[in-house]
């Protein structure tokens, strides 16, 4: 009986083994890097049809953002603004009002240009959260979470661009520890916040008002403790009795 | 063997090179399979719809109805109760500004002016009214540094010395040569706007005036009456005599 198989045959089970190994891990951290919001996502930076500049507006002008999103402490869609409200400030006669830029905007508001046709702006809408998921901009922004929580240093962009992955275990990061980003409520548009800017005898007082403990007995509980973002976010949380919801049915309904 | 890894390096080098790394701007839209779930047919704010035929989602109002946040215009308001998010309420003078043709003077039945009001109208101030009026409301906002604030002219009376007063005098003349001449916005602290009614600066918050916009649009009923009440603490608190 002579040799079937040659004898390169004896390790072929092994050789295929180690490449299909060596392929399969390449696979997987290909998956592991690159499935993930945090690459589909972020970074994305469309080019929009009128280059809107809110380091200039939010940034440099000190601009509030509610100046354009109105309703974000209303709707739980953080409305962009009408085409009419650039046009309060870009009209004719007006800051910039004959810039090349603003074509489209003249377009569809002033009757008397040539080119009028009346079509709305189509921004291009980079945080899109999938339509399964129900984010509510009110519930947040009136429970002391900021924009730059989920937006990044918006007041610091020319061009916006998705700066956080939005996926469903950030959102999960700050309901199970949402003291590490609540701030009171007027600093909501702050972007450049931060806890050491607070104001502490304000604060204490507003959170006596909140919680009916006298201020100076929340100040000597706290006497020795350090004066962080979680101390600040722990009083807020208790006096708000902020409970951020995990179940399944809270944003998938 | 030998070539399959020589093969599998090379993948593996121009992947590592070639795709874009964590963080890196792009401007194509992000890749969704099988998207169907997360970006479902359906109506959704502010966003185009081929559903019907002018590709607008968000709809105009249909004639003869109401949008959520109006209320009917009616000649007597008595019963409705205004909402802070309520948009108009009839064409009752809180709506309006007006008794019949002229502004009215005072704040309307049923708007408390109380410190909770007052604060709610400087966080609305500082929103919507800052950029072109000022913090104090001088008119001298971030927008006048690209609009240009007419030069004032000196008095006499403020000036130490004749020479002084000259000097001054030919500075504002200089400032007055290169000053681009869009108009200013207004000085809401100035006695002028002081003696507005009430009603009048509603109607202007509502309406917008000269070249200001109307901003009945973004600001609710109730937010215009705590504007104007802020408007008019900060008259108050300027006021020279």
């Amino acid at each position: 009986m002579g040799n079937i198989f040659p004898t390169w045959t004896n390790w072929i089970a092994v050789k295929v083994l180690i490449c299909l190994g060596a392929l399969g891990t390449a696979v997987v951290a290909l998956a592991w890097y690159s499935w993930t919001p945090k690459y589909t996502r972020v970074g994305y930076m469309p080019q929009q049809p009128i280059p809107f500049d809110h380091s200039l507006h939010a940034g440099q002008l000190g601009m509030d953002c509610r100046y354009c999103h109105s309703f974000v402490e209303n709707s739980s869609h953080s409305n962009l603004p009408t085409a009419e409200l650039c046009w309060n400030c870009h009209g004719p006669g007006k800051v910039k009002s004959d810039s090349p830029k603003l074509e489209l905007l003249r377009q569809a508001m002033d009757v008397n240009d040539e080119n009028y046709t009346g079509e709305p702006i189509k921004w291009v809408q980079i945080h899109e959260t999938p339509d399964y998921a129900y984010f509510n901009h009110s519930a947040h922004v009136n429970r002391g979470v900021s924009c730059v929580e989920c937006h990044g240093r918006v007041d610091q962009m020319p061009v916006v661009y998705h700066a956080k992955s939005l996926s469903m275990g950030f959102c999960l990061d700050c309901h199970r520890a949402p003291e590490k980003h609540l701030r009171p409520l007027d600093q909501i548009t702050n972007l450049a916040w931060e806890a050491d800017d607070v104001d502490r005898e304000k604060f204490y007082e507003e959170l006596s008002a909140v919680k009916g403990v006298s201020a100076q007995k929340l100040k000597e509980a706290d006497s020795n403790k350090d004066w962080t973002q979680e101390l600040l976010g722990k009083h807020l949380k208790e006096g708000w009795a902020v409970n951020p919801p995990q179940q399944c049915a809270s944003c998938h309904r | 063997m030998r070539w399959f890894f020589l093969i599998f390096t090379i993948l593996v080098v121009a992947a590592v090179f070639g795709l874009r790394l964590r963080g890196d701007k792009f401007s194509q839209p992000p890749i969704e399979i099988f998207n169907d779930m997360d970006r479902q047919y359906k109506l959704k704010t502010q966003k185009p719809s081929e559903f019907f035929a002018d590709g607008m989602g968000s709809r105009r109002p249909i004639e003869g109805t109401v949008p959520m946040g109006f209320h009917l215009p009616a000649s007597k308001t008595e019963g409705i109760k205004s909402t802070p998010l309520d948009f108009s309420v009839g064409d009752s003078y809180m709506d309006t500004g007006l008794v019949g043709d002229n502004y009215g003077k005072g704040f309307p039945e049923g708007i408390n002016v109380d410190e909770a009001f007052l604060a709610r109208g400087e966080e609305r101030y500082q929103i919507f009214c800052t950029a072109c009026h000022g913090d104090s409301g001088n008119g001298k906002g971030i927008v006048s540094k690209y609009w240009g604030v007419p030069p004032t002219k000196p008095s006499r009376e403020q000036s130490n010395s004749d020479e002084g007063y000259q000097q001054k005098l030919a500075a504002y003349l200089a400032e007055v040569e290169s000053y681009s001449g869009i108009p200013p916005t207004a000085n809401l602290v100035d006695p002028r706007v002081a003696a507005f009614p009430e009603g009048q600066i509603y109607h202007t918050i509502k309406n917008g005036k000269g070249l200001m916009g109307a901003y009945g649009a973004m600001i609710p009923v109730q937010d215009r009456w705590a504007i104007t009440a802020y408007v008019r603490a900060l008259q108050s608190a300027t006021k020279t005599n």
